[in-house]
């Protein structure tokens, strides 16, 4: 076979002016603007693209379009791209896949020599035993694998990602999805035209009929002045729940990919049919292609498939590829036609190259095999859509069956008529398509509350009275008097599907997945009706009995970067962030929060908080704004201890549990005024227990007068805490003071600091030491913390971070839930059982903490290690002496520089609470240690002098 | 993606909304026995077809509403319909 | 309604108000398609029944806005729930007029100026803009001028308005307002200019709408 370039074609899209250079396996290459790498390398003489998957046979073009299995290259370190569709750039790297050491000489064709041991399962059954061998297998296995190279250090280039809700979205612009789009346009509605080729058109476009080419002129004249926005170079990808579209966009100007997700009120599927390849002896050589393939090199890109052909033929379209081989040179050495019993058993010749075919039972010379034998219609939408397409042996392929109504067939997919035929039915179903969106449209704007009022009624759900199209007769061809291969992609012949037949493998969801027929690249679209016919063949039974398997999303492969897009990972900062990162900050993630964790020595900070005084932004602390006069219901509803006596400025500790007695957060809540409470949240809570309040007050007391507002950074919040706080706060605050009698622990107070009105501050502390809460505006964090900082540095004020904190508050023996409680910890195991008021009339979790009461349960406990330099990790195992049995767990450990020895909280069984049990505990190293559980949760301060000074 | 009937905001994805599971109505904390509370804890009908469930618009009007779903065939009964659920339509 | 960028009513006399967007650099040429961080814009909210006194003082039913007698902007953000925003005189005398309903209505209002972070992009491509980065249907009849909605935005749950720039001679100019929660300012602020970027976003000086 010698492919060349002809002379130019009416119908050509190279421009024979733009030439481009381009590398193949390290080659000069050459090109014209238009080309695919497929047509390009094909016009100089390539023909061989691609080793097959299992037994590396050399294997040329198929199909020549986006579905050909045989041409999947890389380019530069973009695997497994499909050279059948890919546009020719300057300066391209192709290279061939699945190869070695090279495409001509490739050593593991060894494998075609031993490919009747390849037979169906041949993985299964080698590979299972014995199973300490898999290891092995699997690495050997790899380097066998198919595909190309994946460089790691790719850059993820700019992905990008669109959502739009047109009203009528038509995948596939042959004739009849143009013609939809153009009507459901007309008739008003937003249109989305999607194709998947370069150009919309179809088949239109690889065909040398004048009337064709008339037609596909004038349709994209008329969808150049219409309003349909046209998407080429772009599949839908997926259907999914109410219409909601997966498209990517291949040829974004911007973007390598873009993922569009559209809300269609309507679809309509449009993609055309693709042609079916025969199976007979010697069907993959290189040599042997469809009628499409021979079209489409000849019309769309000047390139003559060969010299002397062998023409089999079961349609017109058979015939229109006959006679543009013919109008470009090639001798037709024999057309047979199967419409009057012709039929082809195999071809002859190297394993690069047909040389001669066997036909009607005489070989004939030919370096060429042009098969039409008949079309799959792709009706993977219509799938997904829930449809189940049924067999018609008369036409000989699928047809929809009862599709949604908002799912609409047309072209091919739906029948077979003229090109007028084709262009009506198109147009009828885009009027349908838009009258049925105009009444989703309807129905949608007058629902939604910010939507434009609708004028008059919604309009009926408008009856398809389309003519149907017709059901052309086409003989029933899957597969010669000879076996060939079915799955080109996976190196599937018609013999495996047999033998797995014979094997009890006979269903075909059964087979697909024994053999892997249709599971490779090409995803059935060329092979899934041969497997099903093969199938059905062997059990003796007809494709309806046999059915098919179901086509999932996505229509075509998209690549993992088109999926990821752009990636949104929003982050949080207080408004104090800006210092922090000006001075020496170590920042932790927390959530979404970007929070200091230390700047530069954390065991310094702490020191210098228990003997001076620091300053911690604590701002993702969550901060409800409570106010309304039943208040003081909804906080006993929802901590376990009672809040009807608070006063105003008192502030009071509250843990929360669960409807099933699980601790679920815990903080303060402040009374600020008359009806208007402040409630504190832990960080990573502050989400969930707004929803939490939101659940409670919409769904079980609606009848109560509270308003709920998350205002945790509308304040910047900043601890003061260490011995010197006192004094540092009173040369910044105005209006408030700050004597502790005046103003004592676990109240809550409003001032001016720092010349900033509205803030508040309370007395409480999770370091233990004498502390301000303080809660600014956030508009004016940095000036208030740099204000703190300027006041006090002769008082030796510093930065601490949560590493810092998170120490003091161990020292300190306070729990935080999350970490030293889990999802079973219920309320009373974390030692505050007191807080429990079960004389309350309601309140969340209130029956499982009843019943908790006489229960012995986990308990938390602090424990120190008897050797202080032993840290042991968090979630090291508590275990009965030299035994395997679990009887608790260290939950939080740390070493403590203010005691200058290593201290832990931990959950431990119910018999070893008690202060002075000896525990042993299980390191990570399998070292066991032993430490001793201690009196107090504080392992510091126990009376909490510092705390409340 | 799934349009959830939002009674105040209109259809929106599922994606905009919290699942809030099947509704059930909560038993009296004072004199419900372990069985009762742990059957509103736990227990729940899962059927194929009809439930009422309730979704949290989370990323709009932030109200919890209750409304029938066909779990078969993901048809929403519209309107959403009053229940013992149904909050903040006011 | 004009954005202002004073600081926040409840320090009409502090310190300057700090913008959640620290890292901005405004463009030297102004095209067709801006950005600009109205952060420091008064903002308040209140909530109240959403059929009773205050919601007919109000005016605006949920998913819609209207300008008051005093000339803030009051946004139905939520049933029950408004925003209302412009120059801080303007605001105080809409937030004052909320007492009016004399105990007929349980009614909240409290400064959100400092809680949320606040953003105009304008231009023709405002809607193509957005569409990038947000789900929600922008075409007018679903979207039009004056509709108010909140939904996700770069993952980022946000309130938005529709506010269309209209000039006495020329049809209206796209112009949407977004508000998230402060701490996701800056984040927001950057996915929104990378959004833009393809139609030429120009990010203009803080405070001017």
């Amino acid at each position: 076979m010698t492919m060349s370039r002809q002379g130019v074609q009416p119908t050509e899209v190279i421009d024979r002016a733009a030439k481009l250079r381009f590398r193949w396996n390290g080659k000069r290459f050459s090109g014209f603007e238009g080309d695919t790498i497929a047509s390009a390398l094909a016009a100089e003489g390539e023909h061989i693209f691609s080793r097959s998957m299992k037994y590396h046979r050399p294997r040329g073009i198929l199909t020549a379009d986006y579905w050909d299995p045989n041409l999947m290259v890389q380019v530069g370190d973009d695997p497994n791209v499909r050279a059948g569709h890919r546009l020719v750039r300057n300066g391209m790297d192709v290279r061939s896949q699945n190869a070695w050491p090279s495409l001509n000489r490739d050593l593991k064709a060894a494998n075609g020599l031993l490919g009747r041991f390849l037979t169906a399962g041949f993985y299964y059954k080698t590979f299972m035993r014995p199973q300490w061998l898999w290891p092995t297998y699997e690495r050997v296995l790899a380097t066998f694998a198919p595909g190309g190279k994946i460089d790691i250090d790719t850059p993820h280039g700019y992905h990008d990602k669109r959502y739009t809700h047109p009203d009528v979205v038509v995948a596939g612009a042959g004739p009849a999805g143009i013609e939809a789009a153009l009507a459901a346009s007309t008739a008003g509605a937003r249109v989305l035209l999607v194709s998947h080729e370069h150009a919309v058109g179809g088949h239109l476009r690889y065909s040398s009929d004048a009337g064709d080419q008339g037609a596909l002129a004038e349709l994209r004249a008329s969808l150049d002045a219409s309003d349909v926005e046209v998407l080429t170079d772009s599949t839908v990808t997926g259907r999914y729940e109410d219409n909601w579209l997966g498209i990517v966009q291949r040829n974004h100007p911007i973007a390598v990919e873009r993922l569009i997700k559209a809300r269609a009120k309507v679809l309509v599927a449009a993609p055309g049919l693709i042609e079916r390849p025969y199976v007979f002896e010697g069907n993959d050589r290189p040599g042997v292609i469809t009628s499409g393939a021979a079209r489409r090199l000849i019309n769309l890109w000047g390139v003559k498939p060969g010299e002397r052909a062998v023409v089999f033929s079961a349609n017109a379209d058979g015939d229109a590829a006959a006679a543009d081989l013919e109008r470009v040179g090639t001798e037709i050495a024999a057309v047979i036609d199967a419409r009057s019993g012709g039929q082809i058993s195999s071809t002859a010749g190297s394993s690069r190259a047909v040389e001669a075919v066997m036909a009607n039972g005489e070989q004939i010379d030919a370096d060429l095999l042009v098969m039409a034998a008949g079309w799959t219609a792709p009706t993977s939408l219509l799938n997904m859509a829930g449809d189940r397409p049924v067999y018609d042996p008369a036409a000989a392929r699928f047809f929809p069956s009862d599709p949604p109504s908002n799912v609409l067939s047309t072209g091919g997919l739906a029948g077979d008529a003229d090109l007028d035929g084709l262009r009506q039915h198109g147009a009828e179903t885009g009027r349908l398509a838009a009258a049925r969106a105009a009444a989703v449209r309807h129905r949608l704007q007058a629902r939604t509350a910010r939507a434009l009022p609708v004028e008059g009624d919604e309009p009926a759900w408008a009856v398809d009275e389309r003519v149907p199209l017709g059901r052309d007769p086409h003989p029933e061809l899957f597969r010669a008097d000879t076996h060939g291969m079915v799955d080109m992609s996976e190196d599937i012949s018609s013999k495996d599907l047999v033998a797995a037949a014979h094997e009890g493998y006979d269903s075909v969801e059964l087979a697909k997945r024994y053999t892997t027929a249709t599971m490779g690249p090409s995803q059935g679209k060329l092979e899934t009706v041969n497997t099903v016919a093969a199938i059905a063949e062997a059990r003796g039974e007809t494709i309806s009995q046999v059915g098919t398997t179901v086509w999932r999303p996505p229509y075509a492969p998209l690549t993992l970067g088109a999926l990821a897009g752009r990636s949104f990972e929003p982050v949080r900062v207080s408004s104090i962030h800006p210092w922090h990162e000006a001075n020496n900050v170590t920042l932790i993630q927390a959530g979404q929060w970007l929070r200091p964790d230390h700047y530069g020595d954390p065991q310094a900070e702490v020191r210098n908080v228990r003997e001076n005084v620091g300053l911690i932004d604590v701002t993702p602390l969550g901060k409800l704004d409570l106010r309304g006069p039943d208040v003081p219901k909804l906080l006993s509803l929802l901590y376990v201890n009672k809040w009807m006596k608070l006063g105003i400025g008192r502030v009071r500790y509250g843990m929360m549990c669960a409807e099933d007695g699980v601790v679920l957060d815990d903080g303060v809540t402040g009374r600020l005024g008359e009806d208007h409470y402040m409630m504190s949240t832990t960080s990573s809570g502050a989400g969930g227990v707004w929803e939490w309040v939101e659940n409670w007050l919409q769904t079980e007391r609606p009848d109560w007068q509270v308003h709920v507002t998350p205002v945790t950074t509308a304040y910047a919040s900043i601890n003061v805490a260490g011995p010197k706080s006192r004094e540092l706060m009173r040369r910044v605050c105005e209006g408030v003071d700050l004597d502790a009698e005046a103003f004592p622990y676990m109240t809550v107070r409003e001032a001016t600091v720092a010349g900033v009105s509205g803030c508040f501050m309370w007395r409480i502390g999770f370091t233990g030491e004498l502390s301000f809460e303080l809660h600014v505006p956030a508009g004016h964090g940095c000036h208030v913390w740099e204000a703190l900082m300027d006041a006090g540095s002769d008082l030796g004020v510093g930065p601490f971070g949560l590493e810092g904190q998170r120490i003091m508050r161990l020292e300190k023996g306070h729990f935080i839930v999350g970490q030293d409680t889990d999802g079973l910890t219920l309320g009373p195991s974390t030692g505050m059982g007191s807080l429990i008021k079960l004389d309350k009339d309601d309140f969340a979790g209130k029956p499982e903490l009843a019943w908790a009461a006489d229960r012995p349960l986990p308990l938390v406990v602090a424990i120190q290690p008897d050797d202080p330099d032993v840290v042991p990790e968090e979630a090291a195992q508590i275990l009965r002496g030299d035994t395997n049995e679990i009887l608790g767990r260290i939950t939080s450990s740390r070493f403590s520089p203010t005691l200058n020895r290593s201290i832990c909280l931990g959950q431990v069984e119910p018999h070893l609470a008690a202060g002075g049990t000896k525990l042993t505990v299980l390191l990570e190293s399998g070292e066991r240690i032993s430490a001793t559980v201690i009196d107090h949760h504080a392992h510091f301060d126990p009376a909490g002098e510092r705390l409340r000074g | 993606m799934l349009l959830v009937p939002c009674p105040n905001c209109g259809p929106r994805n599922s994606t905009d909304l919290r699942y809030g599971g099947e509704s059930h109505a909560r038993p009296d904390p004072n004199t419900a026995s372990p069985q009762e509370w742990r059957a509103y804890l736990y227990l729940r009908d899962n059927p194929a077809g009809w439930l009422r469930e309730n979704w949290y618009c989370a990323s709009g009007c932030r109200r919890w509403f209750s409304i029938e779903r066909n779990t078969a065939t993901n048809e929403f009964r519209d309107p959403p319909l009053p229940g013992d659920k149904r909050g903040g339509a006011a | 309604m004009a954005e202002t960028a004073s600081p926040g009513s409840s320090t009409p006399t502090g310190p300057a108000f700090e913008s959640p967007v620290v890292r901005s650099s405004p463009s030297s040429n102004v095209g067709d398609l801006a950005l600009t961080d109205a952060s420091a814009t008064t903002k308040w909210l209140v909530r109240a029944s959403n059929d009773g006194p205050t919601a007919d003082l109000l005016g605006a039913r949920f998913g819609t806005s209207q300008v008051a007698a005093g000339g803030a902007l009051v946004l139905g953000s939520r049933p029950g729930e408004w925003i209302i925003l412009g120059a801080p005189a303007e605001v105080a005398a809409t937030v004052a007029d909320l007492d009016a309903h004399d105990g007929r209505d349980f009614v909240s209002a409290l400064d959100w100026t400092h809680s949320r972070a606040m953003f105009r992009v304008t231009g023709a491509e405002a809607t193509r803009m957005l569409e990038k980065v947000c789900g929600i249907d922008w075409s007018d009849h679903m979207t039009p001028d004056g509709a108010v909605v909140s939904a996700s935005v770069a993952l980022v749950t946000c309130d938005l308005a529709r506010n269309d720039v209209n000039h006495d001679d020329t049809a209206g100019t796209p112009s949407y307002l977004i508000f998230c929660d402060r701490s996701f300012g800056q984040y927001l602020f950057d996915a929104l200019v990378d959004a833009g970027d393809e139609f030429g976003l120009s990010v203009l000086a803080s405070g001017v709408s």
